[in-house]
């Protein structure tokens, strides 16, 4: 039902795979995720695409990452592909009312139908992209010789779960030999350096703290905010007549501890989720600083002492706080495994039910 | 009966005739020749189309297993003299994007995803073609059966044809006898002459058609073996195809984690061998499918061309042939007109007068 079949990647057969990705559909709409999230429809729509009901039995399973339980860079580029190619197959393809004339004449009739249905459902849909980036002019102030954009990348990242990083920041024009940003000749586009795209994609895998520092750091360079919003890990579990479906390889933390915990010690008779949607937010106007993220703590309050006062220097450089967050959305069964989790570690998050 | 007396029987003369189909002519038959191979020739088309995309697949995976290469020679060090950073410049300029930017501006990571997806969709590309022959195949079959319908047709019709020819040619030869037995030039003389000249008309006909309807279920058979070796030649490639690309898209799902894992790792310029190693897996689906898209320019080269030519050569026979037919048709036409000219100059040379009506 389930077998890891590479590094970091399990395949999920029906009817595994259409009980999952429904969980997972249920888990984004209950999160009710905001826009320093990736986008909810494109991750719908690649969702919806991998269901067995939309690409009709043309694939026999789908690549989730088994340490972040999502789908993987294989299964999300998948969608994308055949969206791709299926634009130019429709192109020279029999119409639909031909094709499904023609089903009992041959297999291939039967299948360049069920194709056609898969290509036309995947030109409606919106979908995730495996890396997204796009640079937006905020502000252009050519009197101060000023600019401000906002940064956005949305990716993969080397733990499995999807990432949108937004930074916000403002670009002085008399170092602009060293710029980030390009603005056009009519001040209106703004477009990211390779050198601002390289940077910001390097250090997506980081919190946003590091990445508002070292974004900071860069002469003529004012970062205001830098955002993250993770969709992930997700730990999931499906019964099934074979034993339990579950994703292989969550992570040793407090939660994959008590998951682990949960599943050796209950009986699983219904499909189980806990999906996780953390974020992380670097900004001056941030009220207070804390950490309401029962998996990550502040970064201030994990260094050793010998560091700790060149941490300080640090901060007092630059003017930000940091504030985490991490909600979920569960099913019934699981609460009380999170809910005792963000006791323990004294945070107050939201928990969504998954019904 | 009639002055040709009892001995012979003149049914013959007015049979109905049921030929199936519209009837055939030398003329007919060649358009319905022409007609049938239109089928073959779009396949062909499909196929030459088919061949030039194969062409252009083949130099972009040329052009991107090249790349992949570099990168995984110079990670290996045996590519360059000056070692791994002295090289390094030149690997990323093989990959998209990069070429012209400074080592430090873009991420590998990013780098290798974007070839991956470029891997990933060209694969696609490639096993779409499978389905594009099966259906042609399917086609190919149909019309196989729809010349086997014609080829039994026209079987069926010459059969009739000979059985009538025969018939025919035995009552001209009893007319023939029946003339020796009456006084020449004489009543019943001309009304058997005129019987037998009914029947040799008819005879003529049908004859051309016992000659045509043979040719016909020829020419259908010759249509229906080529139609069946470029069935054979699509149901290969569609095969092995398939083959190829099932491979390459195995081997390019389960390299995706390695590739992500390696590109972060490679932009923290770290755990060089592991990179190496995903790149090998990588290149290797690579391969795989360059390896089809090689194999099918030869499998192209060795049958399309071939085929094409034959279906070339068939033509020329076919048209040969029907020309042939309609040539000796002609002369045929020709010598009896000739001949029928030479009676009416001697009759007219004998009497004197405007030779009488026949029949």
């Amino acid at each position: 039902m389930s077998e890891l079949v590479a590094l970091h990647t399990q395949a999920l057969r029906e009817p595994v795979a259409t009980q999952y990705l429904r969980g997972l559909a249920k888990a984004l709409a209950a999160a009710r995720i905001n826009k320093s999230f990736p986008d909810r429809r494109g991750l719908e729509g690649t969702l919806k695409a991998l269901e067995l009901e939309s690409h009709l039995g043309l694939y026999d399973s789908i690549y989730v990452d088994s340490r972040a339980g999502l789908p993987n860079m294989a299964s999300l580029t998948r969608v994308l592909s055949d969206r791709t190619v299926g634009r130019d197959a429709l192109a020279t393809m029999e119409d639909g009312a031909t094709l499904e004339a023609r089903r009992g004449e041959a297999e291939v009739f039967e299948r360049l139908a069920r194709k056609r249905r898969y290509f036309e459902l995947l030109g409606k849909l919106e979908l995730a992209p495996v890396d997204s980036h796009r640079v937006l002019l905020r502000r252009h102030e050519p009197e101060q010789s000023r600019a401000s954009f906002r940064v956005e990348l949305t990716k993969v990242v080397s733990s499995g779960c999807y990432v949108r990083v937004v930074i916000e920041l403002v670009q002085a024009a008399s170092i602009w030999a060293h710029k980030l940003v390009e603005v056009d000749a009519h001040g209106e586009v703004a477009a990211g350096t390779d050198a601002l795209r390289g940077m910001v994609y390097r250090l997506a895998n980081f919190d946003a703290e590091t990445l508002f520092v070292r974004m900071h750091e860069l002469e003529g360079v004012h970062v205001e905010r830098v955002q993250r919003g993770i969709v992930g890990p997700v730990l999931w579990a499906i019964p099934t007549d074979d034993g339990l479906c579950r994703v292989l390889e969550p992570a040793a933390d407090a939660l994959g501890a008590a998951w682990h915990g949960y599943l050796t010690s209950t009986r699983v008779t219904a499909p189980q989720f806990v999906v996780a949607f953390a974020s992380d937010t670097a900004a001056g106007d941030v009220p207070v600083e804390a950490s309401n993220d029962p998996l990550v703590p502040l970064l201030g309050s994990q260094i050793t002492e010998t560091e700790r006062a060149r941490y300080g220097l640090l901060r007092q450089r630059h003017p930000f706080r940091v504030y985490k967050d991490r909600k979920f959305v569960v099913t019934d069964a699981v609460r009380p495994l999170v809910e005792q989790l963000c006791r323990s570690a004294g945070t107050k998050n939201l928990v969504y039910p998954l019904r | 009966m009639t002055a040709s007396g009892p001995k012979i029987n003149l049914d013959a003369l007015n049979k109905q005739v049921a030929y199936s189909g519209e009837g055939i002519s030398v003329k007919s038959l060649e358009d319905d020749i022409h007609k049938e191979r239109g089928t073959q020739n779009t396949k062909v088309e499909e196929l030459k189309v088919l061949r030039e995309r194969n062409v252009e697949v083949q130099k972009a995976l040329a052009d991107e297993v090249q790349k992949l290469r570099k990168f995984s020679d110079y990670l290996d060090g045996t590519a360059t003299k000056g070692g791994f950073w002295a090289g390094f410049k030149e690997i990323v300029s093989y990959i998209p994007g990069f070429r012209n930017i400074a080592i430090s501006s873009r991420s590998i990571e990013e780098l290798l995803k974007q070839q991956y997806q470029i891997s990933a969709r060209r694969v696609k590309e490639a096993a779409e073609y499978v389905d594009t022959l099966k259906r042609s195949e399917q086609d190919l079959y149909k019309e196989i059966d729809r010349i086997n319908g014609k080829i039994i047709e026209m079987a069926k019709n010459e059969a009739t044809a000979v059985d009538y020819v025969l018939e025919l040619k035995q009552l001209v030869d009893s007319i023939e006898a029946e003339k020796q037995a009456v006084e020449a030039n004489s009543v019943a003389f001309r009304d058997l002459e005129s019987k037998q000249d009914k029947a040799r008309a008819l005879l003529s006909q049908h004859s051309s058609n016992l000659q045509l309807y043979g040719a016909a279920e020829d020419r259908y058979a010759s249509l229906k073996d080529n139609t069946r070796k470029l069935l054979e030649t699509i149901r290969n490639l569609g095969q092995d195809i398939q083959q190829y690309t099932t491979a390459a898209s195995i081997k390019l799902d389960m390299a995706s984690a390695q590739i992500q894992a390696i590109g972060t790792a490679a932009d923290a310029s770290v755990v060089m061998l592991e990179l190496k190693k995903s790149l090998d897996v990588m290149t290797e689906s690579m391969n795989a499918t360059t390896q089809f898209v090689s194999d099918t320019q030869v499998f192209f080269r060795r049958n399309l061309d071939g085929l094409i030519h034959e279906l070339e050569t068939f033509d020329e026979t076919t048209t040969k042939l029907l020309d042939q037919n309609l040539a000796e048709s002609r002369k045929i036409e020709e010598e009896r007109i000739a001949a029928a000219i030479a009676k009416a100059q001697q009759h007219k040379a004998t009497h004197g007068g405007t030779p009488a009506a026949a029949g």
